[in-house]
Order: structure tokens, then C-alpha cells, then sequence
């Protein structure tokens, strides 16, 4: 990622204060080449930003470059522990772009995945159903458990008009204490008694591909973002969600099922995250700990963001924000830098890239 | 004496639309003055301008005999010009005092807030009224919150009062209250602009009227030296070159409303008991001052408003009450909406896609599996070329760069697809040039000879009597005259506003 240094050095020089001023003008287009340059200008200028603030923290330029680039890409573990971190990431980002897809702002991807997470473990717990598809009906239990949290919201905005912005964040809160709820009362460890549950049989965990610690977790995602991709880019279902998401009147008028396109994104949406869940406990830990989902909701959010809410530009945009979660976490270990420096860095590459929508839409001209 | 207002030669355009040509206006201290014209004649264009929310093209503006430039609201305000928008300039969530402050700032609230209590302390006797001025401008009645807006050009100072379209949105009683209240202010010294279409309260009430009509100012008079048929002629103008051509072959009923009526469930009644059939083969033509339940009407057609009662039926007596716009479009209705870029077109989306949804049910696009946006694209450059939309530089393109004849072309070319047996054509040509608008009338009488039943609501008087095989007139939500053409112009219009 030479990106940053090269745009600290090309820093614009600041404007004169002469009698010039600057005028806001709106355009009426704007080509693709002028929108994938000025994003990439936005992506640049908060990336910039992210390097100024850590190496205010202490981390030199060359540290930076030394745990971005050559710790991440030089040994075969690095690489596969940021493929491991990206399943869960990839899915939380497709969960946040379906819902997007048709304007339905899911915040509570993390309540969904936590409520993913012990439909799973319940699963797992009480050993139900045949060993040989313990993992499969795991995995339906998942989506299911987020699907489930995010029907609440759903109904609350269809028969009452709630706003599910404020609905699906707060459930956040319900799920989080009712995961401690669960981790500090009847499913804690029993043989450790720490407040998470007990590990996962052999049966219960998705099993390595034989590389490293990459486990199927990664493809099923992979998988998942293919589905999706068809879904919202060649099926008519996807075909109605442009309409929905462009003019829901005018897809009304016409006759697309705006209503039943919307619950089934919303639907879909929370039950990726239950996936994402399921994905991390079975995946990663093993069993179900109590801040297992911390970080993925805006994340996620912030994936499908970036990303324009296409499933294939998912793909990319999580493995970039994989590489961030894990050289956060050495520059955490190594340099004492609080860990929530990766989620600053995030809010700023998103401010900076959205902020940059602006140009799209308008032009600054300066006039004497 | 000097004139309070004098414009002279005023123009203005949109994006290549011609709203105010050349107009003229002088209003002088003392009077109450009407500026009459149809919808999109210019009249609120015009104000606006005085107003300084829009600058005008060419032209010149005097206020008391003194050339002015009014670069904006502030600068009117300045010049004693006050201005009642049509749709209130209220913040909702503000108290009426809140409001009244934000449009007059004296510096520091509680500094405002007594130097407005003195100030309508003082105007309370003049004007009769009082406004609860604590609460939330948006729970107070509409004629309250219309008080609102009056105070808040009076506690400006204001010497020259627009009100555009006032009692529009009043009751009888209301509007014979507020008429009194702006001849009172008038006598007092107070110029005032009273922007209508309601003749009734012109000749009752002004001193002296202009009328507007397509952007020019064509004729000042006193109310006393025309009589109602007269000031009617001039409003709405005389037929353009465009030729009737009457229905040959007319067929039994297409489209059938029983008593059909709007709002429940808290909502406003705006169209009541309407009852109307339209046959195969003819136009229908309904015509009505805009705001009098139209745009009900038609999205209780488009099936994306319910009725609250009454039964809508298709040919054979086909029920259509409660059914889905996907329904109703499969039993061959094709709809016109009025704005195309609400109702008819997802201007973020391509060309193509916007004309394939039209027929996406069909399987000719590609199954529910996979979209065949290939064949969406023939299908559209076929239709395009067929229908002469200019503009498409690829069909790629989204379609809000279209202009809104071509916009309006790719509408037509959609709905016109399926062979529709029922089309809602509302307000058809609005915004088009007038061969634009003569295309469009070609198409629709072409889908009329084709043995379609066309329901065609316009406020543009011209264009009903020009198409129209028989005429509706509606007035506040009903169907209140029915005429068969051709129709006498003066009795269509004096139908139109006599029940205003």
C-alpha cells in the first residue's frame, strides 16, 4: 500500500487568499472515468489522513510499510490469517449490501449475528439432529437466528412505520445482554466456568482446507457472494431491487411487489448476518464468546458502502479491511496502539470517500 | 401617482423553457390587484421574481418609481415586499413566534420575541385576528398557519402583499374573511397581488386584474368593465392550430367507476362519489383546475392509492377495486402519469431497463432466473426508433438525461407496448413544446382509432376540448359536469371555476 506516502508528498498547496472566490456548481454528469477518479482521490485522502495519525501515535512511515505490506504478504501465515479474518467480514458485508439494495438501513448486523451465533451454538449444544449434518442444520439455525432478529424490525417498520434505523440498532443492545445473559448463566463453560460456551465438537466446526488455518469458512463466503451476486445482478429479483432502490413510487406504479422485494432483502439481509455469526463461532473460535461480533456491524456496513453495494466488489473491499483488522491487531501488540485505531481509520476512509460523492454531484469553480 | 410595483418586459427561462415571456405588470398603492391565468400560465413564476427567489432573464423592476435589482428574499424584504407562498414557508416544528422571528431577526430571541409582541400587539387591531403564537405552527388549522405567514409580512413592514392562490386551500367562510382583511390592508395605503384563478373572488374583490396566460401578461382591466364570460375568454385563451378529429367508432364501457370515493382511515376526502364510464374508441376528456382530486383519481387508477368505497371495473365487467398495479397493467391498463419523474420513470436507471419493466412479467426479458438484458436492449432501441426519442445517446444512459418531451416519448413508448385496451393519459403534454404535444395527441388518438378507451385528465383546457370525444369537469373531488363534443368553451370553463 504505497498509496498514502506518495499522497502526503503530493499534499496540495494551500489555496491564495486573494480576492478569488469559490463557487458551488451542480453537474449534470458525470463520466465513469471522473467518478472512479474522484473516489479514488476520497479512498487516498483518508487513507492519508490514517498514515498522519499513526505516525502522530508513534509508527514511522517505514513501520507502517514493514506490518502493512511486508509482514502481511512476506510468510504464508500472515496471508492466511487475513483470509481467515475476511470470511466473516466478506459475509457481514454482503448482509449490510442486500439491505442496502433497497434502502432498508440494517444497523443491527451485530444483534443479528449474535442471535446467528446461538441458534447455532444451541444446536451444538444440545447435539441435535444426525452428526453427518450436525453442521448444515447449524448453519439453517444460523440464518434463521438472524433472520428471526431482524423480522422484529421488519414488522415494527411495516405495520408501524418505525423508523429501522433506530429499531435494528437498539436490538443490538437486547442481543448483546442476552448473549451475557446466556454466557454468564446456563450455557457458560463448564469446564472452566469462563462466560463463554463450551467448545464445539470435532463435528460442530467448519474444517480447514488444508492450508494453513484457512478453514471452509472462506469458501462458503466466497460461495454466499456468488449467490448473491446472481441474485441482485441477474435475477428479475434483482432487476426489481434497482427499481426499488431508484424510485420505490414509480416501482410501485408499474407493478413490482415493492413491499414483499423489500421484507425478502431485509429478510435475506439478516440472515446473512446470523451466517456471519455462525461463521466466526464455528470458523474461528469455536465456540460462542461474548464479544465475538464486536466491530463487524460497521464493518459490515461499511464493506457494502465502499463497495457500492455489488457482492463481487465485496469480495475485494473485505479483504482490504482484513488486512487493516490484522495489522491493527500487531500494531496493537507491538506498537501499544489502542485497538480502536482501526475502526478510526475505517471512519475515515468512509467519511473522506463519501465526503468525495460531493464532487461527483457538483463542481467548485474558482472566479476572479 | 407612483406605482408600487412596475415590471416591464420581465422574461424568464428553465432549462430551455420559456415560463415568462416578456411580461408586463403595474400595481399601484391602494389597490388589490389579481394576476388571473390558468396552471403554468406564469403567474407564481412571475411572483416569485418579485419575491427575489428567482432571478429574472431580462427585463426591469420598479418599486416606487425606483429602478431596483432584487437579488433575493432579504432585498425584497428590504423594499417592503411580502410574499404568501402557495405552499406555506413554515418551519412545522417552530411556534408561530419561532417563525415570525426567523423571517424578521432583531437580534437575540428575547429581544425579538418583545419587540414582535409590541409589534402585534399594535397590528391586532388593524387586522382582527389573533394567532396563538406558542404553538407548533404545524398543529395549527391551515387558515391559521396562512395567518402566520400574513403576520410574519407584516411584522416585516411590508407595503406591497403577494398572496398566491389564498383561498385556494379555505373554506367560503375563511376566504370571505381574509378577501375583507386584504381590502382592508389595500385601504390603508397597502398594495396587494392577489394571485387566483377563482373569478369569483376577482370581481367581488379587486380593484383592478391582470391576466396571464403562456408567460405574457395579455390584458389590465377593472373587474367592473368585463362581465364573467368575458374575463373567462381571456383567461383561457382561444384554440390552437391543432385539429379535432372526433371518435368514428365508439364501443361499450372499458373503464367504469361507481361512487367511487377517496380518504379513510384519517386521510383527507379528496374525491368524492365520483361516477364516470369511458367507452372503447373514445376519449375522455376531464378537465378541472388543478388541486380539485385529479391526482387522487388517477392513483386510485394506478392502483397504488385505495378507495375508500365505490367499484372501478374494466371491459366485461372485469373488478379492479382492490387489485395490484401489476394486476390492472396485465388486464391492459397503461397509465401517463403527470409527473414522469415520480410516477413514470426511475431517472438513476438505464433507458433500457426503464422500458423492459413495462413488460417484465412477460418472460421476454429473461425468466424470474435470469434477466436477459440483451433482449431488453433490442427491445427498447426498437421502441425508441419506433417512438422518435431524441437524446439517446446509448440506451445505457439513465434516464433522467432525457428532456421531458423525450422523457415523456419513452413513457408513451413503454405503455403504448402492450396494446393497452385502457389508458390514464394525466396532463400529457405538461412541459412539452407544441410539437411535442402534437405528437403526443397523435399518439393517443391513433391507440383511440386502435379501439382503446383513453381517460385523459388535463388542466389544460386547449388540449381537453381539442381531444375530447365527451368532457368531465371536476370541482372539489366531484364530478360536477359532463358535456359532449363539441363542447362550448365558456360553459366547460365557467363549469371549471364556478364551483371553486
Amino acid at each position: 500500500m504505497a498509496e498514502p506516502l506518495a499522497a502526503l508528498d503530493a499534499a496540495p498547496p494551500a489555496p491564495s487568499r486573494q480576492s478569488s472566490r469559490m463557487t458551488v456548481e451542480i453537474r449534470q454528469t458525470s463520466p465513469a472515468g471522473q467518478r472512479i477518479l474522484i473516489r479514488g482521490a476520497g479512498l487516498l485522502i483518508g487513507l492519508a489522513i490514517s498514515v498522519a495519525i499513526l505516525a502522530w501515535a508513534g509508527v514511522g512511515l517505514g513501520n507502517l510499510a514493514n506490518e502493512f505490506i511486508y509482514a502481511i504478504f512476506s510468510d504464508s501465515r500472515s496471508v492466511a490469517s487475513v483470509l481467515v479474518q475476511m470470511a466473516p467480514l466478506l459475509i457481514a458485508g454482503l448482509a449490510a449490501c442486500v439491505a442496502f439494495r433497497v434502502r432498508f438501513w440494517n444497523i443491527g448486523i451485530e444483534g443479528q449475528m449474535i442471535f446467528g451465533s446461538i441458534a447455532a451454538t444451541l444446536v451444538a449444544i444440545t447435539d441435535f439432529g444426525p452428526p453427518a449434518l450436525r453442521l448444515v442444520v447449524m448453519l439453517m439455525a444460523a440464518a434463521l437466528g438472524g433472520m428471526g432478529w431482524i423480522f422484529v424490525p421488519v414488522a415494527l417498520k411495516l405495520k408501524l412505520g418505525i423508523s429501522e434505523v433506530v429499531s435494528t440498532l437498539l436490538l443490538n443492545y437486547v442481543a448483546l445482554n442476552f448473549l451475557l445473559h446466556l454466557l454468564y448463566g446456563s450455557w457458560q463453560d463448564p469446564k472452566s466456568s469462563f462466560p463463554h460456551s463450551e467448545q464445539y465438537d470435532a463435528i460442530e466446526r467448519l474444517s480447514p482446507i488444508g492450508w494453513e488455518n484457512v478453514t471452509l469458512a472462506l469458501p462458503l463466503a466466497l460461495l454466499l457472494a456468488l449467490i448473491l451476486w446472481w441474485a441482485l445482478n441477474i435475477s428479475r429479483f434483482g432487476f426489481f431491487t434497482r427499481f426499488v432502490h431508484a424510485n420505490p413510487k414509480m416501482a410501485k406504479a408499474i407493478g413490482i411487489p415493492v413491499l414483499g422485494v423489500t421484507c425478502a432483502a431485509a429478510l435475506l439481509s439478516g440472515a446473512l448476518a446470523g451466517v456471519a455469526g455462525f461463521a466466526i463461532s464455528a470458523g474461528i473460535e469455536y465456540r460462542m464468546t461474548q464479544s465475538f461480533f464486536f466491530g463487524y456491524g460497521f464493518s459490515g456496513i461499511l464493506i457494502a458502502f465502499l463497495a457500492r453495494n455489488n457482492p463481487i466488489g465485496v469480495i475485494v473491499v473485505a479483504f482490504f479491511v482484513a488486512i487493516l483488522f490484522v495489522a491493527g491487531q500487531s500494531l496493537q501488540v507491538f506498537y501499544q496502539i489502542p485497538g480502536a485505531i482501526v475502526q478510526l481509520i475505517q471512519a475515515i476512509v468512509v467519511i473522506s470517500v463519501a465526503a468525495a460523492e460531493f464532487f461527483i454531484r457538483h463542481r467548485l469553480k474558482w472566479t476572479k | 401617482m407612483t406605482s408600487a410595483l412596475e415590471l416591464s418586459g420581465i422574461s424568464k427561462s428553465f432549462d430551455g423553457f420559456r415560463a415568462i415571456a416578456a411580461a408586463d405588470l403595474e400595481v399601484r398603492s391602494g389597490e388589490v390587484h389579481a394576476l388571473l391565468g390558468e396552471n403554468g400560465a406564469g403567474k407564481s413564476s412571475l411572483m416569485n421574481i418579485v419575491a427575489g427567489l428567482y432571478a429574472p432573464d431580462e427585463g426591469s423592476i420598479r418599486v416606487q418609481g425606483r429602478p431596483v435589482r432584487i437579488a433575493g428574499p432579504l432585498d425584497a424584504r428590504r423594499l417592503g415586499i411580502g410574499m404568501v407562498h402557495q405552499h406555506y414557508k413554515l418551519v412545522k416544528s417552530f411556534s408561530a413566534l419561532e417563525n415570525i422571528l426567523l423571517a424578521n431577526p432583531k437580534g437575540g430571541f428575547a429581544r425579538g420575541r418583545a419587540a414582535i409582541d409590541t409589534a402585534l400587539a399594535r397590528l391586532a387591531d388593524r387586522i382582527g385576528f389573533t394567532v396563538d403564537l406558542t404553538k407548533p405552527v404545524g398543529a395549527l388549522s391551515i387558515a391559521e398557519q396562512q395567518r402566520v405567514e400574513i403576520l410574519k409580512m407584516l411584522v416585516g413592514g411590508a407595503r406591497l402583499l403577494i398572496l398566491d392562490e389564498p383561498t385556494a386551500v379555505l373554506t367560503d367562510m375563511e376566504a370571505e374573511r381574509l378577501l375583507a382583511l386584504l381590502r382592508h390592508l389595500a385601504s390603508e395605503g397597502a398594495a396587494v397581488i392577489l394571485v387566483t384563478h377563482k373569478l369569483g373572488d376577482v370581481m367581488r374583490h379587486a380593484d383592478r386584474l391582470t391576466v396571464m396566460r403562456n408567460g405574457k401578461t395579455i390584458a389590465t382591466a377593472s373587474p367592473g368593465t368585463l362581465n364573467a364570460g368575458e374575463l373567462t375568454k381571456l383567461v383561457v385563451g382561444t384554440t390552437t392550430t391543432e385539429c379535432a378529429v372526433p371518435a368514428q367508432n365508439v364501443g361499450g364501457p372499458v373503464l367504469s367507476l361507481t361512487g367511487v370515493s377517496s380518504g379513510g382511515n384519517g386521510r383527507r376526502e379528496t374525491l368524492s362519489d365520483v361516477t364516470m364510464r369511458i367507452c372503447s374508441g373514445e376519449i375522455y376528456g376531464l378537465a378541472g383546475v388543478g388541486g380539485n382530486g385529479q391526482t387522487e383519481l388517477a392513483e386510485i387508477l394506478m392502483g397504488v392509492v385505495t378507495t375508500a368505497s365505490g367499484r372501478i371495473t374494466l371491459e366485461d365487467a372485469v373488478d379492479i377495486t382492490d387489485a395490484t398495479p401489476k394486476t390492472r397493467r396485465a388486464r391492459g391498463l397503461a397509465v401517463i402519469p403527470a409527473d414522469r419523474h415520480s410516477y413514470g420513470l426511475a431517472g438513476e436507471l438505464s433507458i433500457a431497463d426503464n422500458y423492459a419493466i413495462g413488460d417484465v412479467y412477460s418472460g421476454k426479458y429473461g425468466g424470474v432466473l435470469r434477466m436477459k438484458s440483451s433482449a431488453a436492449q433490442t427491445a427498447a432501441g426498437a421502441a425508441v426508433a419506433a417512438h422518435d426519442v431524441q437524446g439517446v445517446r446509448s440506451l445505457a444512459h439513465k434516464a433522467a438525461l432525457l428532456s421531458g418531451g423525450n422523457a415523456q416519448k419513452l413513457v408513451i413508448a413503454r405503455e403504448f407496448a402492450g396494446a393497452p385496451r385502457v389508458i390514464l393519459a394525466h396532463s400529457p403534454s405538461r412541459g412539452l413544446d407544441v410539437r411535442a404535444a402534437a405528437a403526443v395527441h397523435a399518439r393517443l388518438r391513433a391507440a383511440r382509432d386502435g379501439g382503446a378507451g383513453i381517460l385523459l385528465i388535463s388542466e389544460d383546457l386547449d388540449e381537453i376540448l381539442l381531444l375530447a370525444d365527451r368532457i368531465g369537469v371536476m370541482s372539489s373531488g366531484r364530478l360536477v359536469a359532463e358535456f359532449a363534443a363539441p363542447a362550448d368553451r365558456q360553459a366547460v370553463g365557467e363549469a371549471m371555476v364556478s364551483h371553486g
